[in-house]
Formats: structure tokens, C-alpha cells, sequence
């Protein structure tokens, strides 16, 4: 019993750093409508930076933080540029058409993306070349014990600060002027043109703040760790587009969901059937979203967008 | 109130509008009419500021818009109620209309025009609440007209405003434009629906294969020969002889 409990509760911490990785993920995905492959890569980089200023100048926890979100803003500027500037409106094909952008674009920042992220790697590697590098934790990692369970104070911070970014900013996209012109923009581009919103700035800083955000779940993710390899950018693209699929893409709520779901299942699985196991249960669970039929899947891209 | 001269707008190296002139003055309805595929929804979207001309002019209250954003196009107070309405699906009846409100930073009185569009339409009022993807083609039509009037304009565009509705809805619409005639907003409608469009307009072009063919006003002409001389081609035909 207490075993499946500490199972439990590792469980959902490690589901708030895979919500934290996910949110980022379904921002992009509710604002623009398009998948970003170079998601993972971009705070990968991010974190690099971070990394090589911990080692090169012993910056401190706090600044390698900051470095770590700003790089992912600028390095996401540069992926947005690329891969996502909004186009001119076609109305060949937008017009007549109330359905979400499913347009040969998509098809195009996919496969840039796909290139940005090979070398976004390529320059990580090239920062730091080797294989394993030390990224400065948050705090000294000694448990906190409440009877036989134990707890890790940073893990608990971060779950926290995942649960809270959450429903802050899926209140705010809800309520504020600024998230309904998202809202708006993401469902009709054409429409939020005609009332007069700046659809590509919008979608610019909606961008950002995607970017802002996985750099924050890189630092926080990797402090944990205490280490950043190459594969990260790659780790966190796939962790997180399995928690945001599972919360429904798109889903800001959703993501918190999708991680908390992918956690517990991870942690009991790895306890039970082992490492491969895990894994085999993450790719079951894609699967099987994917498969079912799900009424929050369908609404997910169309209607709920940011709900 | 609007000039266009010599307007002309491509889609790639289809050629939709080939060099378009009219005028619609202020007070007054004026009823754009033709064909499928004349090029009507493209002027439109080129008078929104949606599509680039290649060139010509549109002149608002005097003042050119070729070359401004959309943005800028609504804050001058010209709005258009797009073809096939496109609301916005996923939000409800009243955050449409505030979107609808986006230029406008007066917030109580934006407040008031969202209570006075629920006055005026009164099935909207009933669905405030309602997301507008589950609205009837006609309610989301009435949200479309009401979208586009929060944002106060001069000079209202709808773009077939009536395209598959049943009659009584049409009928509904149709005094709407004349309700808002009479309160001193000036409207520009592309029609399909000429019976209708020759009720309520003081003034009508015909629009055929991107270029105006003919103009006039409401009782100048039969309606009958008007709509055979629009729609069955017959201009078309003796143009077409050497």
C-alpha cells in the first residue's frame, strides 16, 4: 500500500514536469494550428546555453534560468520566422471553409521544422561537444520524509509551479481580450483578419510564449536531472506530444491531464515490467488515443483550442 | 462615400477582377449583382484589405485604402460580413461580438452595443451563451451582420448575405438591411438573390467575368430582363458575336 502510494506520488511529480513540457507544446498547437517539430531541439539549445554558462562562468541557478528562457524566446523567434510567419490569407482557400487551417502550409512547417530541428541539435553539439553536460540543480536534493513516503522538495516546487502556470494561463486565454483574439485567430484566420485583429503579431507572441514556456520546463526538467545530453531536444518533443495528445492537442487543461495520466502510468509501469516496459506503456497510450474514438480528441484541434 | 476606379485583383494568374469602377454613395443601399465566379466575393475581400490589387484605387470618405491592413480598413468604419458568414465557431454568440469590437477600446460602451445587438436580434440574446458553430445558417448570419457592426461602421459590406437560407430567413435579413438603411448606415451587398437586392437598393451594378457591364437604378429597368441580362449570359451571347 505504501509502495503504490510513493508510486503514486512520483507518479504525479513527474507528470507535472510532463505537463510543463506539454504546455508549450499545445499553445503552439492551439495558436497556430501547426505541429512544431523543432519544439523539443529549440529548448534544447536553450538549455545548452544555460549549460555552457554554468561551466564556462559558474553562473549562478537563477541566471541560468533566465539565459535558459530567453534563449528559447530567441531561438523560437528564428524557428517562427522560418517555419510559421503567418502567410498571406489565401482565400482560395480559407474562404467558405470554416474549418481550422488544414492547408498545404502544414504540410510545409512540418517538414521545415523537421530541418530546423536536426540543426538546432547540430549547433548544440557543436557548443558543448561532449556527450554529457552538468546543468546546476535547484536546490540541494536531500528527501523530505513523511512517514515511509518520501518526497523531493524541487520535484514538488516544479508539480506545483506546473499546476499553477496551468490554470493561470488557460483562466487567462479564457477571460482576457488578449486570449479571445487568440482564441479567435486560431479558429478563423481569415475572420479575425476582417474584425481587425493583428493576426500575425498575435500569432508571433503566442509563439513566444510557447517558446518561453519550454524553456522553463527545460531548466526545470533538467535541473532535476543535473545533466543535458543532445537527446533531450528529442525526449521532450516526444514526452511532450504524448501528454498533450493524450490531454487532447491543442488543450491547455488538457496538457496538465495528459501529464499527470503519462506520469502515473510511467511510474507504475517502470515498477512493474521495468524500463522497457515504461516505454511500451507510453506508446500504448499514444496508440491508443490515437485509435479510440475519444469525444475530447475530436473536440480537441477544432473546438476546444484553448479551453 | 466609396470610389473604386479601375480596381483589379489576380489569384495567381486567374485574373478575377479586371479593372472594376463604381461608386456607392452614402445613405443609400447599392446592390452589387452577377454570376457565379463574376468576381463579386473577390472585390469584396480586395475592398477588406484581404487581397492585394494589382492596381487602381478605393477611395472611403476620400481617403485611400489600397495598401492599408484590414485592421486599419475597420478602424476607418467600413466592415464586411463575409460570404458563408464565418463566425467564429468555437466561441460563443457574445464573444463573437466582442471580437467583433477588437478596434474599440470603449469598453461600457461596447457593454451597451452588445445589450443593443441582443435587442435587435433577439435570437442571438436567447443563445449569448451558446457556442456559434451550433447556431442555424440564419442565426449565424444575424451574428455575421451583428459582428461586423460592433465595430460602429460608416459603411456596412455583406457579401451574399441571403446565399443559402429559406425564404422566410432571407425576408428577415433583408429587413434588417433596411432597418439599418434608415438609421443612417450606408451598405454595400453583393446579391445573388436580385428580387430581393432590387427591393432595398436605390442603386445596382451588374457584375460579369470581373469587369461592372451595367449599371442603373430600381425601376428603371424590368427586373425580369435585369436578371435574364445577369444571369443567363445574354449580354455574354452578343458580345460574343463578331
Amino acid at each position: 500500500m505504501t509502495q503504490a502510494l510513493q508510486l503514486l506520488i512520483d507518479g504525479v511529480l513527474s507528470g507535472g514536469s510532463y505537463a510543463l513540457v506539454a504546455l508549450g507544446l499545445s499553445l503552439t498547437f492551439g495558436s497556430l494550428r501547426r505541429l512544431n517539430l523543432a519544439y523539443g531541439a529549440t529548448a534544447m539549445l536553450a538549455a545548452y546555453v544555460g549549460a555552457w554558462l554554468h561551466a564556462q562562468y559558474q553562473a549562478p541557478v537563477w541566471l541560468v534560468a533566465l539565459a535558459v528562457v530567453a534563449s528559447a524566446i530567441l531561438t523560437g523567434a528564428y524557428v517562427e520566422r522560418l517555419c510559421f510567419a503567418s502567410p498571406r490569407v489565401d482565400p482560395t482557400q480559407s474562404r467558405g471553409l470554416p474549418v481550422a487551417g488544414a492547408d498545404g502550409q502544414e504540410v510545409v512547417a512540418l517538414a521545415s521544422s523537421f530541418a530546423i530541428w536536426m540543426q538546432l541539435e547540430q549547433l548544440a553539439v557543436n557548443l558543448l561537444p561532449r556527450h554529457l553536460n552538468t546543468f546546476p540543480s535547484l536546490a540541494a536534493a536531500q528527501d523530505w520524509q513523511l512517514g515511509e513516503l518520501s518526497v523531493r522538495p524541487d520535484r514538488l516546487l516544479i508539480g506545483l509551479a506546473a499546476v499553477a502556470l496551468t490554470l493561470g494561463l488557460a483562466a487567462w486565454i479564457e477571460r482576457s481580450r488578449a486570449g479571445l483574439s487568440w482564441r479567435a485567430t486560431a479558429e478563423l484566420r481569415i475572420a479575425a483578419h476582417l474584425v481587425g485583429m493583428p493576426v500575425a503579431r498575435l500569432q508571433a507572441v503566442g509563439f513566444a510564449c510557447a517558446c518561453a514556456l519550454s524553456g522553463l520546463a527545460a531548466f526545470a526538467v533538467l535541473s532535476l536531472d543535473g545533466q543535458v545530453t543532445p537527446m533531450f531536444g528529442m525526449w521532450m518533443l516526444l514526452k511532450g506530444l504524448v501528454a498533450a495528445m493524450l490531454g487532447g492537442l491543442g488543450s491547455i487543461r488538457g496538457a496538465l491531464w495528459g501529464g499527470l495520466v503519462l506520469g502515473v502510468a510511467e511510474s507504475f509501469s517502470q515498477e512493474l515490467w521495468g524500463a522497457q516496459g515504461r516505454e511500451l506503456c507510453t506508446y500504448g497510450l499514444l496508440l491508443m488515443v490515437l485509435v479510440l474514438p475519444w469525444q475530447r480528441l475530436r473536440r480537441g484541434p477544432l473546438n476546444a483550442g484553448f479551453a | 462615400m466609396l470610389e473604386i476606379a479601375d480596381l483589379a485583383t489576380a489569384y495567381g494568374k486567374i485574373q478575377a477582377l479586371k479593372g472594376v469602377s463604381l461608386t456607392a454613395k452614402a445613405n443609400q443601399v447599392t446592390c452589387l449583382l452577377g454570376p457565379n465566379g463574376a468576381g463579386k466575393s473577390t472585390l469584396m475581400l480586395t475592398l477588406a484589405g484581404i487581397l492585394r490589387p494589382q492596381r487602381g484605387s478605393v477611395k472611403f470618405e476620400g481617403e485611400e485604402l489600397v495598401g492599408l491592413t484590414p485592421a486599419q480598413i475597420v478602424a476607418r468604419g467600413m466592415a464586411l460580413v463575409p460570404e458563408n458568414r464565418l463566425v467564429f465557431p468555437g466561441l460563443t454568440v457574445r464573444e463573437n461580438l466582442l471580437a467583433g469590437a477588437y478596434k474599440r477600446r470603449d469598453n461600457v460602451a461596447i457593454r451597451s452595443d452588445i445589450e443593443a445587438m441582443f435587442a435587435r436580434f433577439p435570437r442571438l440574446g436567447e443563445r449569448q451563451e451558446q457556442r456559434a458553430g451550433t447556431l442555424s445558417g440564419g442565426e449565424q448570419q444575424m451574428l455575421a451582420v451583428a459582428r461586423a457592426l460592433m465595430s460602429r461602421p460608416r459603411l456596412l459590406l455583406m457579401d451574399e448575405p441571403s446565399v443559402g437560407l429559406a425564404p422566410m430567413v432571407v425576408a428577415e435579413i433583408f429587413s434588417i438591411v433596411r432597418q439599418l438603411h434608415q438609421e443612417g448606415v450606408s451598405l454595400f451587398i453583393v446579391e445573388q438573390n436580385a428580387h430581393m437586392a432590387l427591393k432595398v437598393a436605390q442603386h445596382f451594378y451588374l457584375m460579369e467575368q470581373g469587369s461592372v457591364s451595367f449599371s442603373g437604378n430600381p425601376g428603371e429597368l424590368a427586373a425580369d430582363e435585369l436578371i435574364q441580362r445577369a444571369y443567363l449570359g445574354q449580354q455574354r451571347a452578343q458580345r460574343s458575336e463578331p
